[in-house]
């Protein structure tokens, strides 16, 4: 469970996120949805104390991370996996050793275990034979799914993908989806997925936030986004006109 | 941004830096690489312009005595103390702080701008300590020992030009080399020399670490970074040889 309590951030006089409270549950698929420049690769760099928050809280479970010193910061975040909006995928290393990395820093196992557990982990996410590449030399798609190899490598306690299925094809899209709702139920995790992708939000949103204007707009489930009356969540969610339709089937 | 909360927040970094590695496995890996790119890499340039250096100097100094009064191994006498007390140390420290320098702040920014910091940070690891921490220390074991074989490639560039032109026989050369030799000069270099090595190296880190923006503030970091270690290798420069040849 994260709890995120009155979290407001301002850049340059210009306020990006005021008040928000938000708690993701464990063992749930938390997704984040607003338009593009809404604030919620801020709102999730805030939560994890990339970003200092100007005010607010945030625990994970029952610690007040925003209150620990730099130390326990560090021990919190072992526990931590995180897929980023640009995959961050450190470029000096091969896919392997991408993935082998948090491995290496934290955990006892030795070479054998981590190879394995690699192999793993890139099996999961559909790729294979890719381990000796170089990260610019696999495509934007691929990098995705690698630097999700890399955030759950560590078997984390929190989740956080920022928009882990832009740039994938349909088809793969849904397999990440799968594979990151899987996982999370598999080791009872808090998983925090940002997301445009409307597919999405109706295969895995099993609780759905839709951040506007800075704040928390609206919250529910993928259910009752079909039926909302608010304004700006269904401008949002009907642009689309296959969810349009949906809309109309499901009334 | 002012001088006072640059050192502010250099000192912060530099807190954050000197930590214990987390695994020892780790930083011994990244140092040896460190040492072969940081060091092994600039033996080439390093080379080049210090034999030049020695040569240029001995045809000035040999062509410059016209007296008699003045003997010939002045030459080389001249070569050795300018190649000992400030060719090696200071004149090598500037073009590392140019060829290192740059390459450092533009790797660690361009680490920094695509996040691969913040996913360092991410996964619990120290990333001040994981990037600069290896870089500051290879430098300042490796650079004292390129900093000798500057000064050997130089007497030696002396030497091939004292033999190629006939400009003064070989033997006086050598003789000035040795000529009243101290060896506290060798020494003196080699303390500037670390403190020299942790500058080109910890300036540029400071540099990289903080770039914000994109690509092109990567390259602004990289410049910003090679004039204010050059700048600061200077002022240091001063201030050591005040206390330490006076
Ligand atoms: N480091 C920063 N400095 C200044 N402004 C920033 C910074 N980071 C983000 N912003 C601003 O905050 C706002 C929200 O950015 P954010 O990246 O959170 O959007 P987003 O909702 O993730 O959009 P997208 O869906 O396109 O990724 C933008 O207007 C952006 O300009
Ligand atoms: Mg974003």
């Amino acid at each position: 469970m994260i709890k995120i309590e009155n979290v407001s951030k301002a850049f340059n006089g210009e306020q990006i996120l005021s008040n928000i409270n938000i708690t993701y549950e464990r063992g749930k698929t938390n997704l984040i949805i607003g338009a593009s420049g809404s604030g919620k690769s801020v709102l999730t760099k805030c939560t994890v104390g990339l970003i200092k928050p100007d005010s607010g809280k945030v625990f994970f479970d029952d610690r007040e991370f925003t209150s620990l010193n730099t130390q326990e910061r560090q021990e919190v975040r072992t526990e931590i996996g995180m897929l980023f909006q640009g995959n961050a995928l450190f470029d000096s290393l091969t896919i392997e050793q991408n993935v082998m990395f948090p491995l290496q820093m934290h955990s006892s196992m030795n070479a054998e275990e981590m190879k394995e557990r690699v192999d793993f982990c890139l099996k999961r996410v559909q790729l294979e034979g890719v381990n000796h590449k170089y990260p610019a030399e696999i495509s934007g798609g691929m990098q995705k799914r690698v630097a999700l190899a890399r955030a759950i490598a560590m078997k984390p306690k929190y989740l956080f993908c920022d928009e882990p299925n832009s740039g994938l094809d349909p088809q793969t899209s849904i397999v990440i989806d799968q594979l990151i709702s899987e996982i999370t139920k598999e080791n009872d995790m808090t998983t925090i997925i940002v997301t445009h992708d409307m597919n999405s939000v109706m295969e895995i949103g099993e609780k759905v936030i839709f951040i506007h204007k800075g704040k928390k707009w609206w919250e529910g489930d993928s259910e009752t986004i079909l039926t909302t009356d608010n304004q700006e969540l269904s401008d949002f969610v009907f642009a689309s006109s296959v969810m349009k339709r949906l809309a109309r089937s499901s009334k | 941004m002012n001088l006072l909360s640059h050192m502010g927040q250099f000192s912060i970094l530099m807190a954050r830096t000197f930590k214990k590695p987390e695994k020892m496995k780790i930083f011994y890996r990244q140092l040896m690489f460190e040492i072969d790119s940081l060091g092994i890499g600039s033996l080439g340039i390093i080379a080049i312009i210090s034999f030049f250096m020695g040569a240029v100097i001995t045809i000035q100094t040999a062509s410059n005595i016209d007296s008699a009064l003045i003997p010939a191994y002045t030459v080389g006498f001249t070569v050795r103390q300018s190649m000992i007390l400030e060719f090696a140390p200071t004149i090598i420290a500037l073009i590392l702080a140019g060829k290192v320098g740059s390459n450092i702040a533009s790797e660690i920014g361009t680490m920094r701008v695509s996040e691969q910091i913040d996913a360092l940070e991410i996964m619990g690891i120290n990333s001040a300590s994981y990037l600069i921490l290896p870089k500051i220390t290879a430098a300042m074991l490796i650079n004292p020992f390129l900093v000798i074989i500057s000064m050997f490639i130089g007497m030696a560039g002396g030497y091939l030009v004292s033999w190629g032109t006939g400009m003064i026989p070989t033997s006086e050369y050598i003789y000035g080399l040795e000529y009243d030799f101290k060896v506290f000069s060798v020494y003196y270099a080699v303390i500037k020399t670390i403190f020299f090595a942790f500058i080109i190296t910890a300036v540029p880190s400071y540099y990289g670490y903080f770039t914000k923006g994109g690509s092109l503030a990567v390259g602004a970091a990289s410049t910003k970074a090679v004039v204010a270690s050059s700048i600061i290798i200077l002022i240091i420069n001063y201030i050591l040889t005040q206390l330490l040849l006076v």
